[in-house]
């Protein structure tokens, strides 16, 4: 791809950074444009960094499922009575 | 809001929280039974505490603090304890820097071996898996990972919950995340999942 002159200059980030900033991202933590625009940028670049970041959101995605909660049918009906008597 | 608009509004905004409550809960006591007096309590307890609540849009992590509160104030004593894992040596909230020497330094098999081809095979078996590695995650990162892995809490909500700084949260989400993966991965290599085939792997 050729770069477009009116394209901003995206400043490097070595791979140390951007483990550092891995969990953020990630975690929706990683705020100002400027921050995702360089990891991203780096994860183009890097495929050390691109798998691990596969891997650590894939693992977060099996964790969110894995681990939620169903409440049991015998404890939902106990909370509607609980909340109908207060 | 008259006396059965908030009662209407606070069993809809329960209904939506039943199954955090529980999934918080039972992670947390690890018995059914106390997870669902530990819910069933932190109801009551929100109920008669709704004054306190300043932000109605921070419901969740409200409600959340509250099973955290009562957790730590009458069932963390009477909590089944796991098998203990050698965590022993773990500083809670240490410096970060060793963490990002892991992180570095953890093995490319482990990689590897996620990208290979037996991964459905893999993922089947690792949900199991991956529920008891977090059941025997010591608390403090147990309860981060589960806030804001499994809920999706930002750090913000989480350190709500908790009471302690995001930044607390931040390190305790990789350290919690960094354990996790050390246990699976020799949970992994135990039950014989990753073969020298997988080790060798990609790296060439
Ligand atoms: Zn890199």
């Amino acid at each position: 791809m050729k770069d477009s002159k009116d394209k901003p200059e995206i400043d490097e980030i070595g791979c140390l950074e951007a483990i550092n900033g891995l969990y953020a991202y990630l975690d929706g933590e990683m705020n100002d444009p400027e921050s995702i625009a360089k990891f991203e940028h780096h994860l183009e670049h890097c495929q050390a960094c691109y798998s691990r970041t596969e891997l650590e959101s894939a693992l977060g995605e099996l964790i969110r499922k894995s681990a939620k909660g169903k409440a049991p049918e015998k404890l939902q009906n106990r909370l509607r009575k609980l909340i109908d008597g207060i | 809001m008259t006396d059965p608009d908030t009662k209407a509004w606070f069993s809809r905004n329960i209904e939506q929280c039943m199954d955090s409550l529980y999934g918080l809960a039972l992670r947390l006591t690890r018995s059914n039974a106390n997870a669902e007096d530990l819910v069933a309590e932190s109801v009551a307890k929100a109920w008669s505490a709704l004054a306190t609540l300043e932000d109605k849009e921070r419901f969740r992590p409200w409600l959340f603090r509250i099973l955290h509160n009562c957790y730590i104030s009458e069932y963390r004593k009477k909590s089944v304890r796991p098998v203990e894992y050698g965590y022993d040596d773990i500083v809670v909230d240490g410096k970060e820097d060793d963490i990002t020497g892991f992180l570095i330094e953890q093995p490319d098999d482990f990689l590897n071996w996620w990208g290979n081809p037996e991964r459905e095979f893999a993922n089947s078996l690792l949900g199991e898996d991956i529920v008891s590695a977090i059941q025997m995650l010591p608390e403090a990162f147990r309860i981060a990972v589960l806030l804001v892995n499994v809920e999706g809490l930002s750090y913000d909500e989480a350190a709500e919950v908790l009471g302690v700084p995001p930044g607390t949260i931040r390190s305790r989400m990789k350290r919690g995340r960094t354990l996790l993966q050390k246990a699976l991965w020799q949970h992994a290599n135990e039950a014989g999942l990753i073969t020298d085939d997988v080790k060798r792997g990609c790296k060439s």
